[in-house]
């Protein structure tokens, strides 16, 4: 008789909110030097997406190749998914992600990072900026020790915000591709954030509106309309 | 349910509040009395003396507190929450307790109440109390379940919130009737679904049913709790706090004054006595993450109950302070 649909949000957080901090407080302390080094990789990324060249834009798309299959193993997999049944359902999504990255780098690229100075390129930043140096630092507002900082590249909202922010200091008509499994990763966090009375949760909700409306405007810009002509993926200084 | 059988069980709700007032004594005359109340005194000289409440279809007496896992116990592989969880069950046993239930759907929570229970050396004490949850196999999650908790047979299991209730339900009984499982129960929460889980209790041999109900939350008790009563059939009582969110509320709130004669120390307590005087209830099952609140949760289960019309002034008194 009971189906799936009879659950509200609620019923589905099973976890306490010190629970969940606490999960980053023993991956932080055990995996330092991992979650170190995925900062470190997303600050090199958000420099070379400020900047053109070939190498840069594949160098960006294997470093959130990687950021994101750390963050799948080590953050949902080693820690969230004994607290969290539905993550074994959500894991693919992240392996996707992965796999999407790693095509773009693999092959002649149908997208290119670099500042263009419109509205979704200051979205872009403002976004990595925010995923790389401020969030971490909410949880001190609220009370949390520093030991339980969300950082890019480990966590999972911050790599997902993050990579919005990449997203759109990229062109290219492929790039909307690699948007739907960080945006729809915001939505569910945010719904987790809510119920667990946690305000960040609006962040990341505002974060997805923001990008939809930036893709808008990009479609109707031409910025995800105009194909990259022959010479510009070939040459990266075109 | 028949106007007859209304009346029947509001007389005998009577009688019992009626008792319990006067009994003012404590829970252990409650049994001698024969009242309507299925309870009686605790019988373990080592453990303290907490009011029990007989299983209605085998007159087996169980402590008339238990102990919830939802949220509280599921903490992963955190060792130090781990073994924070198991001082919480220690503090619950010691106090008299005895019931411990638990979900697939809760995570960590089956695990971490096996690693107490082998921390403890416990699983002689325990009335183990988990559900099945799944439109699948139920059989593999059950003994997945086993698994977790490290118990080979389970004292009770219920369908959680009715779901594949046409095929895990027929489960259950054959496990019951093959010497595999003790009880067989039901579970809602929320105080949805209620009129499906009447159905259910109406046309089978139900011996558990579990459902919401706290001062706040009463729909159950129009219908569902006489119904109960009637039948036979134990009720367990989940969410007494609201998850918490009632007794947030209420801290801070002085006690009402009639509620000395309860001799209560705190709302959890009053709540909780509000629950256990209800005839047709077995057994709530506060979750906690907190050693001293397992034991403050247990100890409600000892003194004077209040009698129908205090149980109206507490409903009364948290209504409006909520």
């Amino acid at each position: 008789m009971s189906e799936w649909w009879d659950y509200g949000l609620a019923d589905l957080l099973l976890f306490s909110p010190r629970v969940y901090y606490r999960l980053f407080e023993t991956m932080n302390s055990t995996w330092w030097l991992v979650v170190a080094s995925a900062v470190v990789a997303g600050l090199i990324a958000s420099g070379l997406a400020l900047r053109h060249g070939f190498r840069g834009n594949r160098v960006i798309l294997v470093l959130l190749a990687l950021v994101w299959a750390w963050c799948g193993y080590g953050f949902l997999w080693q820690y969230y998914q004994p607290i969290n049944w539905a993550i074994p359902y959500l894991l693919p999504g992240f392996g996707l992600q992965v796999v999407l990255f790693a095509i773009f780098a693999a092959r002649p690229l149908p997208l290119r990072f670099g500042w263009r100075g419109d509205l979704s390129s200051y979205v872009g930043l403002t976004l990595v900026a925010f995923a790389l140096i401020a969030y971490p630092f909410i949880g001190l507002i609220e009370g949390r020790d520093l030991l339980q900082a969300e950082l890019f590249g480990s966590a999972a909202d911050p790599t997902a915000l993050g990579s919005l922010g990449f997203v759109l200091l990229s062109r290219g008509t492929w790039r909307w591709v690699l948007l739907p499994v960080p945006l729809i990763w915001c939505v569910i966090s945010a719904g987790t954030l809510w119920v667990m009375d946690q305000q960040v949760a609006i962040v990341m909700l505002a974060a997805v509106w923001i990008t939809v409306f930036c893709g808008w405007l990009d479609l109707k810009n031409g910025v995800t309309t105009k194909r990259l002509t022959e010479a510009e993926i070939r040459d990266p200084a075109a | 349910m028949s106007e007859l059988d209304r009346r029947r069980f509001l007389k005998a709700s009577a009688s019992f509040g009626a008792l319990g007032a006067i009994g003012a004594v404590g829970a252990t005359g409650l049994m001698a009395s024969g009242m309507p109340a299925r309870a009686q005194g605790a019988k373990d000289a080592a453990l303290p003396e907490v009011l029990q409440k007989q299983i209605p279809s085998t007159g087996e007496a169980i402590p008339a507190v238990g102990l919830g896992s939802w949220i509280t116990f599921n903490v992963g592989n955190d060792m130090e929450l781990r073994d924070q969880c198991a001082d919480v069950m220690s503090a619950f046993f010691k106090a008299g307790g005895r019931m411990i239930d638990s979900s697939p759907m809760y995570g960590s929570a089956q695990d971490v109440i096996g690693y107490g229970l082998d921390a403890l050396g416990a699983h002689d004490k325990v009335f183990s109390t988990d559900k099945v949850w799944t439109s699948g196999d139920g059989a593999d999650q059950i003994a997945e379940t086993s698994d977790r908790w490290k118990v080979e047979q389970f004292d009770l299991l219920q369908v959680h919130n009715l779901l594949g209730i046409n095929d895990n339900l027929p489960l259950l009984f054959r496990m019951k009737d093959a010497g595999q499982l003790r009880y067989v129960g039901v579970t809602t929460s929320h105080g949805r679904r209620t009129d499906d889980l009447m159905a259910v209790m109406k046309n089978e041999r139900l011996d558990f049913v579990q459902v919401t109900y706290n001062p706040v939350d009463r729909k159950v008790e129009e219908y569902l709790l006489p119904m109960a009563y009637d039948r036979g059939i134990a009720v367990i009582v989940n969410r007494p706090f609201r998850g918490g969110s009632l007794t947030e509320r209420l801290e801070g709130q002085p006690l009402p004054e009639f509620a000395r004669e309860l001799e209560v120390k705190s709302w959890a307590q009053l709540i909780l006595k509000y629950l256990i005087a209800h005839p047709a209830v077995t057994c709530p099952i506060p979750a906690t993450t907190k050693p001293a609140h397992a034991a403050e949760n247990m100890a409600a289960a000892t003194g004077p109950l209040p009698d129908d019309k205090m149980r109206e002034q507490i409903a009364a008194v948290i209504g409006v302070l909520v």
